[in-house]
């Protein structure tokens, strides 16, 4: 912002400068001078804005008179301040005879088809439409006419409800389906008194981001189908948390009372989630105040499960453990907390001293610091969230990227859309989306559908087509080693040939490849990559790809669990410690702890907040190495299927009941904090594990999960900047000490799928 | 005012969600050639939604059904609640289907002063209908329009592509046995006039 040239204004009498451009709104917001607003938002275009009339300000700017003289011309008609932007030597004046009139009748008119149902309405108490009038608008109506009668509460989606008698028409939801989500669903319909919000041909509102429309609607018009009647803005506490249903980490509110969890909203973190949340997040955090919550310690006795108190438990678990000896495995733990996760491996590499210990449902489970981070030097995601919005083009490759980070899928469509980056979709045929709301496809400059697996074949094409038709820079081409190991590699897969392999078209090869042979061109790749057969080559080709344009930092193989990079840092691995410091003597993978369940090598399993069996990916096997193993610990909020066939369950706490951090996907470690308790006798996982520690190896007690961040923070380099003032509300990113950007090429030969089992 | 000039989502007629209608694309070779044309016209296919729907209405028995706002949709590779925002805005958009001929009786203040009213009044006991209706029969719909800038030879009632200048409640009878015998003048007339309109160098349909 800093070449955009300052203009001297005033306000009210104050004179300020503000950047070129910049709308009156703003300007007056900064120096705390109050316009009143409806329909205007930063974050969405003016196309179909200043609607709401309800920012009207006087203005004068300056005049120059054929004499040479200036005056002061004042505009004959109030102007909207949230459309108008500043220049040179403008004066407004918000507060004028004529401005305080204006405002009262906008406000009759908006009120006017408006039903002043507000001791029924949700909105009631945090209302701008009710805030505004009782702050500017006339105290009665001269309307005397029946107003405009609609049903109440129509289920528009899964989640909101909308009240079409409150609306008055700021389209603020209607810009955001079409600005920020991209579905496009809601638009005004019929005209004049007529006017109304709604879907084409009253189909569901069927977005991804529907939630989000509940808060930025100023009345009550959108509301949530799970919030509403629960309670009253002014009965609820608010706390800072995190949301737990993706690695994406958004900031979220918990908004709590009488210990139960009413609704969530977002929190700003301009560089996480700047102010949305996806519908998995806000309407799936009901969990932590589900009925099913085990409250009590639970031993299974005789088929049953029975509840007995900690003492019990921990004296019964730790006869096990010991019997158990060194036959002991831990799974899971990508939903608990960065000092969980660093309590539980403390326990069992120093208290157990076992090193069985991984996080991973497989299908793959390779050493954590080869492929990606020995090439690279990173292991997932390298770019910040933020930093997506900077690409010139982004390549989404072999990911549902609306399913399985909703929030990076933003991101990718603000870069396409306010900054003009190029979109290459490069995934399977089965994920090609036709009518669905919320996907890539919608917005992608180059759409590459090929048959399940030909990526390499796919990415040779698109190397084929930059060598050979001189795409790349020549100067980087001379600088790089090797080059002829992906020449020779590429060489036979003209873009006709790779496209007939791949089942997509030669000319869209042609052209992805143009887009994608730039600088600032970024990665994203998804679970198909990851959990494919023949993951590392195609992870080799993409590295290539990124090496011959000239990204290397800029490929993104983003985790998709909760806090699943917190359990990679905390080393939750069999092969690292935490900080990803190696081990001489790696101990048991998971897929190997399960088989040696069933085989009797592993005695004792403690599962961590996992219900394995349906998320490991061999079903079978996860089910019966628990039937197997004569000895399971399961720490869940409920029983699941997976705690069904535990012999203990231990209560844990939730996110809204404990402090803790998360570490999301671009790294970025988050802050949350408690809100309410449900039950004393519900413990956080660090506080089980400290006191199984204290009691069998005499280790000091942790007495509050600050005090485990304190000594994260001391003992893992990489954490180094995450002691808990330093994270603040906003969280801190850490990075690689040496990310290696200069990387060689690999060379890749092409399996074809037929080799590839289903 | 029941069903005022045919708005298709009676608002309050659903209580939830509705299934997607399903997608049946009619438009014939003629109507893509026309649309082609139309789109060179303008920047980016968005400005087209207009002629769009006027070829739609044609292409769909002069009314725009939700498929027919589908089509349009697809075509123009716009989202298909903006083509039915556009559609639902103007009145000459049929978004119900009408009678075979469209009886559009201008009540504006030349007509009004010429006996419009008493024309509207005896259709409405001849076909037994109120305005905004159609006859069982399917033949007429009777609606009420604003001024149609003929006040010269008012009252004025516009069927399909033509204007009937000079009606009074005395002929009114033998234009409806006109119409009826008459398979000229029907609302997807209208829609074709109005698409050549857009393509002035070539002869469009019919």
């Amino acid at each position: 912002m800093a070449d955009v040239p300052m203009v001297n204004i005033k306000i009210n009498g104050i004179a300020l400068q503000a950047p070129q451009g910049e709308k009156v709104i703003e300007a007056a917001r900064r120096i705390n001078v109050d316009i009143p607003f409806f329909c205007y938002h930063p974050r969405l275009t003016m196309e179909n804005g200043a609607n709401c009339r309800m920012c009207l300000v006087e203005v004068a700017t300056p005049r120059k008179n054929p004499d040479g003289s200036v005056v002061m011309a004042k505009m004959p008609k109030p102007q909207t301040a949230c459309s108008l932007p500043v220049s040179e030597g403008m004066e407004v004046w918000t507060e004028t005879e004529q401005v305080i009139a204006d405002r009262r009748g906008v406000l009759e008119f908006l009120l006017i088809n408006h039903p002043l149902d507000c001791p029924i309405c949700d909105r009631g108490g945090e209302c701008p439409l009710q805030n505004n009038t009782i702050h500017y608008g006339p105290p009665t109506s001269r309307f005397i006419e029946e107003k405009r009668h609609f049903p109440k509460a129509y289920p528009l989606s899964e989640y909101v409800v909308f009240d079409r008698e409150r609306c008055i028409h700021c389209a603020r939801c209607t810009r955001f389906t079409q600005d920020i989500s991209g579905d496009a669903q809601l638009d005004f319909l019929f005209r004049g008194a007529d006017m109304e919000v709604g879907t084409f041909a009253h189909t569901r509102f069927s977005s991804r981001f529907s939630g989000n429309v509940i808060e930025l609607c100023p009345v009550g018009a959108l509301l949530s189908r799970t919030y509403r009647f629960k309670a009253r803005p002014w009965d609820l506490m608010t706390q800072k948390s995190i949301c737990t249903q993706c690695s994406n980490g958004c900031n979220i509110k918990i908004d709590h009372r009488v210990s139960q969890l009413q609704r969530v909203n977002a929190r700003v973190n301009e560089a996480v989630n700047e102010e949305w949340t996806c519908d998995r997040g806000k309407f799936g955090m009901d969990y932590v105040s589900s009925p099913d919550r085990i409250t009590t310690p639970l031993v299974k006795r005789d088929g049953e499960f029975q509840p007995v108190t900690w003492d019990e438990i921990n004296t019964l678990i730790i006869d096990r453990l010991q019997e158990a000896g060194a036959k002991v495995g831990g799974i899971g733990g990508t939903r608990s907390s960065n000092e969980d996760l660093y309590v539980w491996q403390k326990f069992f590499r120093q208290t157990l001293r076992v090193n069985n210990l991984d996080h991973r449902m497989g299908p793959h489970f390779r050493p954590t610091n080869s492929g990606l981070y020995a090439r690279f030097g990173y292991h997932s995601m390298n770019n910040a969230i933020a930093d997506l919005e900077k690409m010139k083009t982004i390549l989404v490759f072999g990911s549902n990227l609306v399913d399985e980070q909703p929030i990076i899928y933003l991101r990718v469509r603000k870069a396409w859309r306010a900054k003009g980056a190029g979109i290459v979709e490069a995934v399977p045929r089965s994920m090609k989306t036709g009518e669905e709301a919320n996907h890539v496809g919608e917005f992608a400059s180059v759409r590459l559908y090929y048959r399940p697996g030909t990526e390499v074949a796919l990415l040779h094409g698109l190397l084929n087509v930059m060598l050979y038709e001189n795409l790349l820079s020549a100067e980087r081409l001379g600088e790089i080693k090797n080059l002829s190991i992906v020449q020779n590699a590429v060489k036979s897969w003209a873009p006709e040939i790779a496209a007939k392999e791949c089942g997509v078209e030669a000319d869209a090869i042609r052209r992805a490849a143009r887009l994608l042979a730039t600088d600032q061109m970024a990665i994203l790749a998804g679970e198909t990559v990851t959990q494919h057969p023949y993951s590392e080559d195609i992870l080799n080709a993409l590295g290539n790809l990124a090496i011959l344009t000239g990204n290397p930092g800029n490929i993104n193989v983003p985790v998709t669990e909760n806090n699943q990079q917190g359990a990679m840092d905390m080393g939750i691995l069999p092969d690292v410690l935490p900080g990803y410091v190696g081990l001489d003597q790696p101990g048991l993978n998971t897929k190997q702890m399960l088989q040696g369940a069933v085989s009797g090598e592993i005695e004792a399993l403690w599962i961590s907040g996992v219900d394995l069996v349906n998320r490991f990916y061999d079903r079978d096997l996860a089910r019966r190495a628990l039937e197997a193993c004569s000895f399971v610990v399961v720490t869940e909020h409920t029983l699941t299927e997976t705690a069904q066939l535990a012999d203990v369950v231990l209560p844990t706490q939730s996110v809204a009941e404990r402090d803790g951090t998360f570490t999301n996907v671009e790294r970025r470690v988050q802050r949350f904090f408690k809100a309410f308790e449900i039950s004393p006798e519900i413990h956080p996982e660090w506080l089980i594990f400290s006191q199984l520690a204290m009691r069998m190896g005499g280790t000091a007690p942790y007495f509050s999960a600050r005090d485990i961040l304190r000594e994260i923070a001391a003992s893992v380099p990489i954490y180094q900047a995450c002691t808990p003032r330093d994270l603040g509300d906003q969280g801190v990113r850490w990075h690689y000490p040496a990310a290696n950007h200069t990387a060689d090429l690999v060379g890749v030969e092409y399996r074809a799928p037929a080799a590839v089992s289903a | 005012m029941s069903e005022q000039a045919g708005y298709v989502p009676v608002v309050g007629a659903v209580a939830e969600p509705q299934p997607a209608p399903e997608k049946s694309y009619r438009f014939s070779e003629q109507a893509i050639q026309e649309l082609e044309e139309i789109l060179t016209h303008y920047p980016d296919k968005k400005s087209a939604i207009l002629p769009a729907l006027w070829i739609a209405q044609r292409e769909y028995d002069g009314y725009l059904p939700p498929q027919a706002i589908q089509e349009v949709a697809d075509r123009l590779e716009r989202p298909f609640v903006e083509v039915e925002g556009v559609a639902t805005f103007y009145t000459m958009y049929n978004l119900r289907k009408r009678g075979r001929h469209h009886l559009e009786v201008c009540t504006c203040l030349t007509c009004a002063v010429m006996g419009a009213y008493e024309v509207v009044h005896h259709l409405e006991k001849r076909l037994g209908v109120k305005v905004g209706q159609t006859t069982s029969d399917g033949e007429f719909t009777l609606s009420e329009v604003e001024c149609l800038n003929y006040c010269g030879a008012a009252t004025v009632v516009q069927v399909g592509d033509k204007y009937f200048g000079n009606i009074t409640k005395e002929n009114v009878d033998e234009l409806i046995e006109t119409l009826r015998n008459s398979n000229e003048f029907t609302p997807a007339d209208l829609a074709n006039a109005i698409v050549r309109l857009h393509i002035p160098e070539r002869t469009a349909k019919k």
